[in-house]
């Protein structure tokens, strides 16, 4: 019975002219969106893989020097295009995409993309994830405004139940029905998707983590049926299909237009964020604590002569110059770590105001996860920098500590190559599909509850509509 | 008549409580619109009064600490010495280009919590300046604002097409509309005073409620350049709500029924507001991609590699260019470490020019692709609009970069030759101030007006058509 109402509802759908300009609109667009992503995304990882390796060869042809000058001189850190950023940028045009890593000082990662592009993309920019976002529940609430009401004001609702039609059968079948019209567009794009995807590296189908891929689908599967159930909900339970249109569209509006803005302001007002000039302010203050700083070198100087049992620094078999070097390293890293985890920190607590939000508008947990599962939300931004923040730790410790072994008193040290060799290369690895989904729990939590509240609506309404 | 036909019209719609809540949430809408750019203005002021005392504080001190040592002639590290004018001018002395919230701000967040409105401006090579950026949740970048753009650019339209989509077919189908017109009575005028009440009323809610938004929230209406901004700002609500009704009274003039012309009317909104300038940003992005910034940073590093390990050849060079700051004992100046650096820097920056040039003509390609799509949708028009009346768009913010990049080259040029001279520099009071030379409103007005235009000229057309139309208004159905 549930199929064969799927089957009408279908039939219906493919015969209604508005239907078919829809459908070849919201396909058109997807595949525009998707061969714009895979341009985009190819382009930035060749530029990627070109600056990674100059930075090496940089890094590994410096003239012979001093270990602290090669410090100073540093390398770059060139942040990863996410392979599934070709559906979602995410945050990816609003952050930096290179970090100096030199000594003494953990920098911001520099050159946002949105920077170099016009006003318009505040509007948006039609990536596939807005398809998925904004125009497919769209499309979703044009087919299923009148699926009850309609059939209600034609006469046919009365009809059908009169043949012995179960309510809840009814309201399945035209989900399934649904579901069938969005597969007609959606299957051919996640198609497209995947091959563009596969094309798109030289690793294997897919380089990222497949779960990734399966996650992010299920993730817009299960929105969608939310989408379903709610529209078939209010158009069992509306007067009239204008009634029933006009309630939804007004959702929709809410929940994919507005709800993100009213959410951002109310996040930034729980969590508020400091000026750039009062953070550098306060940085530059702990940073520039010279009696933390001279305390800590004299501790570790006592700490040292003890060890070897000697009375002066001159004494020592190591070079101090190299050891109170890392010690500069380490009061400042305690100070990165504390000013920088605050921010950092606040991003996230505001973060988690959009995902709590989500219990009134849906499209928050989507939105939430999608850019999670693609790579490019703020969570993976701060596991990238924290990783290049390790890389430029580990360098400094590298060198300085090699300053100790090798430099003689009254004696210029010099290091070359071997030393440069010794610092390995820059190397990011994204964290798998379980540590972002634990990062939206409570996302994950929401966009269920909605699913399961949804469905239950909708059948309750097919149950208790009224005949006419 | 018209009179008699608007009055009729406005005890009808008065008579809709639904119109009441809707019109109630759309007041709210713009209240909350213009608090909200009103707080971000308040938050920009603060950083900017925050940035003036850093500096003043840093310059009180660097002041002390240079009398001090004048007075007991005290010896310092030459990485520390505030008198040597190389530290200055670049670790200690650097002073704020700040640029300010415009006179009419609060109407629109726009791209000013994405470009950066204050920059740290010293002898360092101008891409460490003008990298800067202020700090924000890139989340909430990529969310955008709440502010009296948003509400204008998307909200208005809607209820526009609410108030319009039926005021012919509604009468046609409860059939008083044959009935009204067996006055002597037109059609035409009948629509028209129809679309006049509306427009009247919804302009007019639009324009009081943000001048009292405006006026409780502060803002100075009096103050230089906001009284024309606010003209244009009328005309620009003025324009894009033409557009739409002249749209709504074409649709109706087919004599379609109600629900057809909603579902006309809801896609025009859906592709000229969201799909449209969405797609004007793919086809920008796609079709004039800027490079990865990546490239730049290379092109940097591999300039300064050349650069440092040129230096003194580079710095002879230098003296051929400027033989005014060939001080007597050229030879010992060759190799002071603070000379061949501006020598180094100015090599650096000659050479990574082209490669900066080459990003800016990527990014104004996109512009003008867009400047000319904007045409296409009155959203994009009206926001180009808006952005440039409350100075928060791309123009102003090239300005101040313009004006940023002429202090950059005075500040350099102050401490140049001292560095030249080794001079001991006390100076601190004379080093060159920033003061933003703010747009006059006629720059502005020059700029907006196409978008006005744009705006009215379709406006008009679609009214014309409209009334044009109208006489074959089929009128029994």
């Amino acid at each position: 019975m549930i199929l064969r109402i799927a089957r009408k509802e279908l039939l219906d759908l493919s015969r209604d002219g508005r239907f078919r300009m829809l459908s070849a609109l919201v396909l058109v667009v997807s595949v525009v969106s998707l061969a714009a992503g895979w341009k985009t995304y190819t382009d930035l990882a060749a530029q990627h893989r070109t600056a990674q390796q100059a930075t090496r060869e940089q890094w590994l042809n410096q003239p012979k020097k001093n270990p602290h000058s090669a410090a100073h001189y540093g390398v770059y850190a060139f942040k990863p295009a996410s392979q599934m950023a070709m559906v979602d940028t995410g945050i990816d045009p609003y952050v930096g995409v290179a970090v100096w890593l030199e000594a003494h000082k953990q920098n911001e990662m520099k050159y946002r993309p949105a920077q170099d592009r016009t006003a318009v993309q505040r509007f948006g920019s039609m990536n596939g994830a807005e398809v998925l976002q904004v125009l497919v529940p769209l499309f979703i609430v044009l087919m299923a405004f009148s699926a009850f009401a309609g059939e209600r004001e034609q006469g046919t609702l009365r009809q059908l139940l009169s043949v012995g039609a179960r309510p809840r059968d009814l309201a399945l079948g035209k989900a399934l029905g649904i579901a069938g019209g969005l597969g007609l567009i959606l299957l051919p794009a996640t198609a497209l998707s995947v091959v563009a995807l596969a094309l798109s590296t030289s690793e294997g189908l897919l380089a990222d983590d497949p779960w990734r891929v399966v996650a992010l689908g299920a993730v817009y599967l299960t929105y969608f049926a939310v989408v379903t159930a709610l529209a078939l909900w209010v158009s069992a339970w509306a007067s009239s299909s204008r009634l029933a249109l006009v309630v939804l569209l007004t959702f929709w509006f809410a929940n994919s237009v507005v709800a993100s803005r009213v959410v951002s302001d109310l996040a930034a007002w729980l969590h508020p964020t400091p000026s750039a000039v009062e953070f550098q302010k306060g940085l530059e203050a702990d940073l520039n604590n010279q009696e933390e700083m001279e305390e800590r070198i004299e501790r570790k100087r006592d700490e040292l002569l003890k060890q070897y049992n000697v009375a002066s620094v001159d004494a020592l078999p190591i070079a101090f110059s190299g050891v109170s070097l890392q010690e500069g390293e380490e009061h400042g890293n305690e100070v990165f770590d504390k000013h920088f985890g605050a921010l950092f920190d606040q991003y996230e607590q505001q973060n988690r105001v959009f995902q709590w939000s989500a219990i009134v508008a849906p499209m928050l947990a989507t939105r939430g996860l999608s850019m999670g599962l693609s790579g490019t939300d703020f969570g993976q931004h701060r596991h990238f920098i924290t990783a290049a923040e390790t890389y430029r730790r580990d360098i400094q410790r590298t060198l300085n500590g090699d300053i100790a072994k090798n430099q003689k008193a009254g004696q210029v040290y010099m290091a070359g190559r071997e030393l440069w060799d010794q610092v390995p290369a820059f190397t990011y690895e994204p964290p798998p599909a379980g540590w972002v989904l634990g990062q939206y729990s409570v996302a994950l939590v929401v966009l269920g509850a909605w699913l399961v509240g949804a469905v239950a609506l909708m059948m309750r309404a097919a149950t208790t509509a009224l005949v006419d | 008549m018209l009179g008699r036909i608007i009055r009729h019209e406005w005890r009808t719609l008065g008579a809709d409580a639904t119109l009441w809540v809707v019109g109630l949430a759309f007041v709210a809408a713009i209240g909350y619109g213009v608090w909200n750019g009103a707080r971000w203005v308040g938050f920009q002021q603060a950083a900017l009064a925050a940035s003036a005392a850093e500096e003043a504080e840093r310059y009180a001190r660097l002041e002390t600490e240079v009398q001090e040592l004048q007075r007991t002639g005290g010896k310092v590290s030459p990485f520390r010495d505030p008198r040597s004018p190389s530290n200055a001018g670049s670790r200690f002395a650097p002073r704020y280009a700040t640029l300010p919230p415009g006179p009419l701000a609060p109407l629109a967040v726009g791209q000013s919590d994405l470009l950066p409105y204050y920059f740290k401006v010293s002898t360092e090579s101008r891409d460490a300046i003008v990298g800067a950026t202020e700090i924000e949740n890139p989340q909430r970048l990529l969310v955008g604002r709440f502010d009296l753009a948003f509400v204008l650019i998307f909200f208005y339209p809607i209820l526009i097409l609410a108030l319009c989509y039926n005021m012919l077919s509604a009468e046609q189908e409860q059939g008083t509309l044959a009935l009204t017109l067996s006055q002597p009575l037109s059609l035409a005028t009948l629509a028209s005073g129809k679309v006049l009440l509306r427009a009247g009323v919804l302009v007019g809610t639009v324009v009081v409620c943000t001048l009292a938004a405006l006026f409780i929230g502060g803002v100075d209406l009096a103050g230089p350049g906001a009284l024309p901004r606010l003209g244009l700002w009328v005309a620009a609500v003025v324009a894009y709500g033409a557009f739409w009704f002249g749209l709504a009274m074409l649709v109706a003039s087919f004599g379609l029924r109600s629900a057809a012309n909603a579902t006309v009317l809801a896609s025009a909104w859906l592709v000229l507001v969201v799909v449209l300038p969405s797609v004007f940003n793919l086809a920008a992005t796609t079709l004039f991609p800027v490079p990865s910034r990546m490239e730049l940073v290379q092109a940097v590093r591999v300039a300064s590699d050349d650069a440092n390990a040129a230096g003194s050849k580079l710095l002879a060079g230098y003296y051929e260019d400027h033989p005014e700051l060939a001080t007597g004992d050229a030879a010992q100046a060759m190799t002071d470490f603070n000379v061949i650096r501006i020598a180094v820097n100015d090599d650096v920056e000659r050479r990574v020019r082209p490669v900066v040039q080459r990003y800016e003509q990527q990014i104004a390609a996109q512009q003008r692709l867009v400047d000319g799509l904007r045409f296409v949708s009155p959203a994009v028009l009206m926001q180009s609009a808006l952005y440039d009346i409350a100075g928060t768009g791309h123009a102003r913010h090239q300005t101040f970069l313009q004006q940023v990049d002429a202090y950059h080259a005075a500040w350099r040029q102050f401490f140049t030759p001292l560095i030249f001279q080794k001079a001991s520099f006390t100076n601190y009071a004379g080093t060159p101030r920033f003061e933003f030379d703010e747009e006059t409103a006629g720059t502005v007005a020059g700029r907006v007006a196409p978008a006005v235009f744009g705006l009215a000229i379709p406006a008009i057309a679609l009214v014309w058509f409209a009334l044009a139309r109208l006489a074959r208004f089929p009128i029994v159905s």
